[in-house]
């Protein structure tokens, strides 16, 4: 028997097509509509979303007839830790300033690979941080806290 | 005539300062570093160096971050030349030849003749831009909103018609990227639309975080899974100069493809990637011997070099002249120019002509710095390549988790780039292009603000767009596109081309 979605990339992205558009016109019927002469703040977001949900409806729709690739394995290690480290340096950069927050941010980075030295990346991220405190810190003078604050 | 004399002079007082000779040589040095870097093409390069900019004055940070631009490029193609690994689809066609003529013990000439096309383009390029764009300017400044409805719409489309993949999947990202600017204040009714009651959200996305979610993290995160090969062998190079027979044999090359890669470049949608597939595949049809093509032919280098630098010139002209982005990098830099208050548009011509002309002279000086600069570094070049991957992507993390949260100074873009991290790589794996997501996501605000005001000097009539005959150009042009690109046959052509 034939799978009944023949074409898994397309339905999935006519799914998330779908709900982003859902997500626009749920969210664009709380604003005025206003008239075609004199437009509202919902009216160009209703627009788009329907739109974007008639594409949708037809990748959607289109899957279940024409055969199309499979998507390629989700490995969540690289997802997950990059993720991760992103927030964790989203969380840390006020409180606990550069010096501390991309050391540890980057050396967790290197852990979101295949192949995993430890004592390069230490010294990998003890580099990068002190090359960012120079470069945008010292010469560039970017607004970053660059130690804790108490 | 004399105008565009004065013009270029008053660009080289400002280019050769020697402030903006440096920002000029760290820009187009930093550039080629990172882009020689294998699997970081110029794109995330551009992304990844922006917060370096922020801090300088408006004229020096675009000055720097045109130099970051084609020094990326230059260093997109000896990564291609040397290890076969194109850091983005516009060095693919470089590769073909590239890489052939580095096994043949030819990676030296490769190089050269690559450096050497991409200046002579350059140059033809400056030109081009300083004849071209102030007479588009002045029309641009008669562009009523329809006009620039219109002409962003037919801009959407051309971008649409180039993504790689399912043309459904290009117009919804398109369509997507419009969804996502709609987040902040509308600039009409003063509302709060899309922030779901987050204060950070208040301003929108920052577009800086999306473009560094998409192209830095999201891309490698995407890279990570695909096993990369670490121990990729470089050709011993060899004398970089190509010999005299090597120049005269290509010297009609480089300027059809200098020719071609001009005229791309301006097109919205256009720029690099286009005018390197075309060169290349115009060299082939009028070659004499098309057959050594794919074999080691060095015009088979210097026709998508020579283009693709034409074309990544020209293409600052749309981006110049009328604020319309004609690819992501170009994005890119309009968003580094809002970061620093200016939009934009025909405008900048008249009031900020120190800028635009500084711009223009110092994409000449930057490319005479890439030859002078890259020629004798090779070796440098070399041992770069040999950077493996485990290494970089930390730093790329890093420097994308800096950069946004530098633009702000607000915690609240870093989680916004996280979450759009997470999308971006969802949309990686279905195959839905990002390009005109970010396309769509720059003209969003625009459009809508050129939709209500049209409509309301029609007093909702929509047929002001077809009534005046700009616009209704536009349209008709980009009605054209669409049908083009939906029927069968040209869809099997330009599918070719682009995976070829």
């Amino acid at each position: 028997m034939k799978p009944l979605i023949r074409a898994p990339k397309d339905f999935w992205s006519g799914v998330m097509f779908l709900a982003f558009a859902a997500l626009t016109l749920v969210t664009a019927s709380g604003y005025s509509m206003g008239r075609g002469g004199r437009m509202g703040p919902g009216y160009f977001p209703t627009m788009l979303g329907w739109l974007l949900a008639l594409l949708g409806a037809i990748l959607v729709i289109r899957s279940f007839a024409i055969t199309g690739e499979a998507i390629e394995k989700i490995k969540f290690r690289p997802l997950l830790a990059l993720l991760g480290c992103v927030l964790f340096f989203a969380v840390t950069i006020n409180p606990l300033g550069l010096v501390i927050s991309l050391t540890i941010t980057t050396f967790l980075c290197a852990f979101a690979g295949d192949e995993v030295r430890v004592g390069e990346a230490l010294a990998l991220s003890l580099g990068l941080t002190l090359f960012s405190l120079v470069i945008f810190v010292f010469a560039l003078g970017l607004p970053l806290p660059v130690w804790p604050s108490l | 005539m004399m105008d565009v004399f004065s013009n270029i002079w008053l660009g080289l007082t400002v280019a050769v300062t020697l402030k903006n000779l440096a920002y000029c040589l760290i820009g187009s040095f930093l550039g080629t570093v990172v882009g020689v870097l294998p699997g970081i093409g110029p794109v995330t390069t551009v992304a990844m160096l922006m917060p370096i900019s922020f801090t300088l004055e408006p004229t020096s940070a675009l000055i720097m971050l045109a130099g970051i631009y084609y020094g990326a490029q230059y260093g997109g193609s000896t990564t291609a030349i040397l290890i076969n690994i194109p850091g983005e689809a516009s060095s693919v066609v470089t590769s073909l030849d590239g890489h052939q003529m580095a096994r043949q013990g030819r990676a030296g000439p490769a190089l050269g003749i690559a450096a050497l096309g991409s200046f002579f383009a350059g140059t033809v390029a400056t030109f081009v831009i300083a004849f071209g764009a102030p007479p588009l300017a002045k029309l641009a400044l008669q562009f009523g909103p329809a006009e620039y409805f219109s002409l962003m719409l037919c801009g959407l489309v051309a971008a649409v018609v180039l993504a790689r993949g399912s043309i459904i999947k290009a117009i919804a990202m398109v369509l997507l990227g419009l969804v996502f600017g709609l987040s902040g204040s509308d600039v009409n009714s003063g509302v709060r639309r899309f922030t779901y009651g987050f204060q950070g959200l208040a301003d929108g996305i920052e577009f800086v975080a999306l473009s560094m979610a998409i192209y830095g993290v999201a891309e490698v995160i995407v890279n990570l899974e695909k096993k990369v090969d670490e121990n990729a062998s470089t050709a011993p190079v060899g004398s970089v100069w190509p010999s005299w027979a090597d120049i005269r044999y290509c010297i009609p090359t480089v300027l059809r493809g200098t020719a071609l890669g001009s005229v791309l470049g301006v097109l919205p949608g256009g720029g690099a990637l286009l005018a390197s597939f075309s060169a290349y595949t115009l060299e082939k049809k009028v070659a004499k011997a098309p057959r050594n093509f794919g074999h080691g032919d060095i015009r088979g280098v210097a026709a998508p070099e020579s283009a693709n630098n034409a074309g990544a010139q020209t293409s600052f002209i749309p981006m110049l002249t009328l604020g319309i982005p004609s690819n992501p990098t170009m994005a890119l830099m309009i968003g580094a120019l809002m970061v620093h208050g200016i939009t934009p548009g025909p405008r900048v011509m008249t009031d900020r002509p120190e800028l635009f002309w500084g711009i223009v002279a110092s994409m000449w000086i930057g490319n005479l710095l890439l030859v002078v600069l890259n020629l004798p570094m090779v070796g440098i070049w070399v041992r770069l390549l040999r950077t493996p991957y485990r290494l970089m992507f930390p730093a790329i993390v890093g420097f994308c988790c800096i950069g946004a949260y530098t633009v702000n100074a607000n915690v609240t873009d870093i989680v916004v780039m996280a979450f759009i991290t997470l999308f971006g790589y969802i949309c990686l794996k279905l195959d839905c292009e990002p390009a005109p997501l970010i396309l769509g996501f720059v003209l969003g605000p625009l459009m809508e603000e050129n939709l209500r005001r049209g409509l309301l000097i029609s007093r909702g009539d929509p047929m002001i767009f077809l009534n005046t005959p700009i616009s209704l150009g536009f349209l008709i042009a980009a009605a054209l596109l669409l049908l083009v690109v939906a029927a069968p046959a040209i869809r099997r052509k330009r599918e070719e081309a682009l995976v070829e």
